[in-house]
């Protein structure tokens, strides 16, 4: 798993919109091979979303040929309610394409909180990520009890799509989208499991302000004395032997995924020990000359594979 | 140049809201139905977006304007027929199809004082219309003449009248078969019979009975060339008179002790709430105090004992309506919070040229009642922005001299109406009362189609509505007009 750290929530979410226009550019997706993103709602992800908008405006990019899964959508919550994510990902995202050559809407898909039967609804979803051949990208944000998608505290990490009741943790933080009405806020959601997000090929999870940075050090373990005593050459042993995949701070489950990327500003690392924030800013630094000498070689023509993988 | 699948995405704008902000948001038309689409709903339910896309540079995509009040343009006069059906039909067509460089989409033309036997003819052929590249014409609005002689401005004195049989004459002057009837106009009816806007006096003989009678139809009417006092013009409002008529003209200067028809832009909490109820209105009695108001007397639960509650029984015509508008019956404590009102306020028809109302006037008016106002030119027949000034054939013989944006009877200094356009209005409007350039389009757009009771369609940018918009530079100049989704001016 990579950590990186950027000053603000701006820098974290140009450098995201940045990272998903290149894999989506080397990608090359067709109609007949579309490039599959998964897709988060809340706070945190807005930035990245203004910054892909930018690109797709700039011509650097475009979505004629991804087809989008979104991680969640409230139950019994009409789907033009001010808070559905349905309108938020409208209002925040689809809406705005500048070129007509933009996503369409045939290939925008998000979980039906309306739909007769839920459990159909949950299965159909999984069966058609799959029909596309899974997800390429997911990108995810994370609550404040370190949830990914609705996958509150206690979710299996070997979850599917499904119907989830959300914690009263979650219902408290989101009743300020609901004029602070408790009883106004869903109780229930539609959510992809811990395991649809660990069966993509990659995952990138933002992670944004001092709110979230206990969640942040819960899910990628923090440096404890007694490991640091332990064998210093082997640095990477205590990043990821700290707190460990736990079902309480469902992100952990990130750990077990080969190629994950978190992005968080300053503030989100506040729980985080100096010498972690350090290791992974080394990481970062790492990871650029290992792409860059990669790089060279295909250009020369040494290797033809795309490698696939991150530094850890 | 249209849109592959007929659905048109305006970007980069600002969108004026119906609470008068403007927000930065795309708007979604269907050009081939030429109505508001619900974006959200179209991209998720019809799996559809628009194929054209049309990067507004920043500037404003505003509603089209409605003008509730204009007597012609471009030369011709909805007010003078020549006995020549098809000339007149043509000099309508040119009028709306012309008007819309001003950036009015939808207005109701107005006929002034004619002689009687004028009205049946005229009035036929005023039925809505528009055509592809024109403004909608919405019906008429008949000025006159059930209106004061000392008040009439530049009406025909011979030819006023007063309505010696009540509603029964209105329907003889301008035709039974004439005056609308709401249903026929919100279905859409296009043969509907037309007259939507009546200004007339309401102390004028009969027309008291007119206004309740007709307000039920849904013709709004509209209190103008009359020297009411306050009692007279509060029972108007109380039958049903929705509008006054280009307030401060041709109407009592405001007397603080008779406030006549610009009071009721301040009309008080405090007066009685019952029609016909001369005895009762304004009571204004330091023996009763403060607390004693006739106001209470609306309240079903005022001791038998209460005063004024004994008149009250008498009263058979209480309005059941406003009976979720009771007055409060003692001091309240919420602030910010005007005490209810027993009748809602008149929207009042406004002519920002700069002339017709000193601009302080305009704001007075403004901040006593924002959500009223609408804007109105009040234009003649020589209204054209591109006409130099100079003096003009106008009917009876008689010249009218236009300078700038004044207009007068030659030799005299009685104003003619006016020539200003309405996008004129609505900048003059914005500098004069200081108000944001939102909120001044509102008092052209959401706050007239709301007084016709047709804001679902008109005067707005909800889904739905028809697609007439206007493009606004940020200095408030028209760019482009569009008619039900379709391009119909551009500036050269």
């Amino acid at each position: 798993m990579r950590l990186i750290i950027r000053d603000d929530p701006t820098a974290v979410g140009s450098y995201i919109a940045n990272y998903i226009c290149k894999r989506i550019n080397d990608f090359g997706p067709t109609a007949e091979k579309p490039f599959v993103l998964g897709l988060p709602t809340g706070s945190s992800p807005i930035p990245t979303y203004k910054a892909l908008i930018k690109l797709v405006k700039e011509g650097k990019l475009s979505f004629k040929n991804v087809v989008t899964f979104n991680m969640d959508e409230y139950v019994g919550l009409p789907r033009d309610h001010t808070e559905s994510y349905h309108t938020f990902m409208f209002r925040e995202f689809f809406s705005h394409s500048k070129s007509p050559f933009d996503i369409p809407p045939s290939q925008v898909n998000i979980l039906d909180g309306n739909a007769e039967d839920l459990i159909a609804e949950c299965n159909a979803y999984e069966k058609r990520i799959k029909g596309y051949g899974g997800i390429e990208l997911f990108l995810g944000g994370i609550g404040e009890d370190g949830h990914i998608a609705f996958n509150e505290p206690g979710s299996s990490l070997a979850s599917r799509t499904r119907i989830k009741t959300l914690a009263y943790d979650t219902i408290l933080a989101n009743a300020r989208f609901f004029n602070n009405d408790i009883s106004a806020v869903p109780r229930m959601a539609l959510t992809v499991g811990v395991a649809t997000v660990l069966d993509s090929r990659e995952v990138v999870v933002v992670v944004t302000g001092q709110r979230k940075a206990l969640a942040l050090s819960k899910a990628i373990g923090t440096s404890q004395p007694d490991c640091t005593s332990a064998t210093k050459a082997d640095q990477s042993c205590f990043i990821l032997t700290e707190e460990g995949v736990n079902h309480l701070w469902t992100l952990s489950a990130l750990q077990l995924h080969p190629w994950a990327l978190i992005v968080v500003d300053e503030d989100a690392t506040a729980e985080l020990h100096v010498k972690t924030v350090k290791y992974f800013k080394s990481i970062e630094f790492v990871q650029d000359q290992v792409e860059k000498s990669q790089r060279d070689l295909k250009a020369r023509g040494k290797i033809t594979e795309e490698q696939v993988g991150s530094m850890e | 140049m249209t849109s592959p699948n007929g659905l048109i995405c305006f970007t980069n704008c600002l969108l004026p809201q119906e609470d008068g902000s403007l927000i930065e948001k795309d708007l979604w038309i269907d050009e081939t139905r030429g109505v508001i689409l619900d974006a959200q709903k179209t991209f998720f339910l019809r799996r559809n977006r628009p194929e054209r896309i049309i990067d507004l540079g920043g500037n404003i995509l505003s509603p089209g304007f409605l003008d509730l009040q204009l007597n012609g343009g471009y030369g011709f006069d909805f007010s003078v027929f020549e006995g020549d059906e098809e000339a007149y039909k043509q000099g309508l067509i040119m009028v709306a199809e012309r008007i819309i460089e001003t950036g009015v989409t939808s207005l109701v033309p107005t006929v002034i004082t004619q002689e009687r036997s004028l009205y049946p003819k005229i009035l036929s052929l005023l039925q809505p219309f528009q055509t592809e590249k024109s403004a909608a014409f919405l019906g008429w609005h008949a000025e006159g003449p059930f209106i004061e002689h000392s008040k009439r401005g530049i009406h025909a004195d011979s030819y006023l009248l007063s309505a010696t049989e009540g509603t029964k004459t209105f329907e003889e002057i301008y035709g039974a078969d004439n005056i609308a009837h709401q249903e026929d106009w919100i279905m859409g009816n296009e043969q509907a019979a037309a007259v939507r806007i009546i200004t007339a006096a309401p102390e004028t003989l009969g027309v008291m009975d007119a206004i309740k009678n007709l307000s039920r139809h849904g013709i709004v009417f509209s209190i103008g060339h009359s020297t009411a006092t306050t009692e007279v013009a509060t029972d108007a409002v109380r039958c049903g008179a929705k509008l006054i008529t280009h307030l401060f003209n041709a109407m009592p200067q405001l007397h603080h002790r008779d406030p006549s028809i610009i009071g009721l832009l301040g009309a008080s909490p405090h007066i009685s709430p019952f029609p016909d109820s001369g005895q009762l209105s304004p009571v204004f009695n330091p023996a009763i105090g403060v607390t004693e108001e006739p106001a209470s007397i609306m309240d079903s639960m005022s001791p038998p004992q209460t005063p004024i509650s004994a008149i009250t029984q008498s009263g058979s015509s209480t309005p059941t309506s406003v009976s979720s508008h009771k007055s409060r019956k003692s001091l309240h404590l919420e602030k910010g919070q005007i005490a209810d009102m027993e009748f809602e306020r008149p929207y009042f028809g406004i002519i920002v040229d700069g002339i017709h109302c000193h601009p302080n006037s305009v704001r007075l008016a403004y901040s006593a009642h924002p959500e009223g106002c609408i804007l109105i030119t009040d234009a003649m027949k020589i209204l054209d922005p591109h006409l130099k000034d100079g003096a003009y054939e106008w009917r009876d013989g008689q010249r009218y001299v236009k300078e700038g944006d004044r207009l007068y009877l030659e030799g005299t200094d009685t104003l003619a109406g006016s020539v200003v356009t309405l996008d004129k209005c609505v900048r003059n409007f914005s500098r004069f009362t200081g108000c944001s350039f939102g909120e001044a389009i509102k008092c052209a757009t959401y706050n007239p189609a709301k007084c016709l009771g047709i804001e679902n369609k008109k005067g707005t940018l909800r889904p739905g509505a028809d697609a007439d918009l206007v493009v606004l530079s940020r200095q408030g100049r028209v760019l482009s007009t569009w008619v039900k989704g379709k391009q119909a001016f551009v500036k050269a």
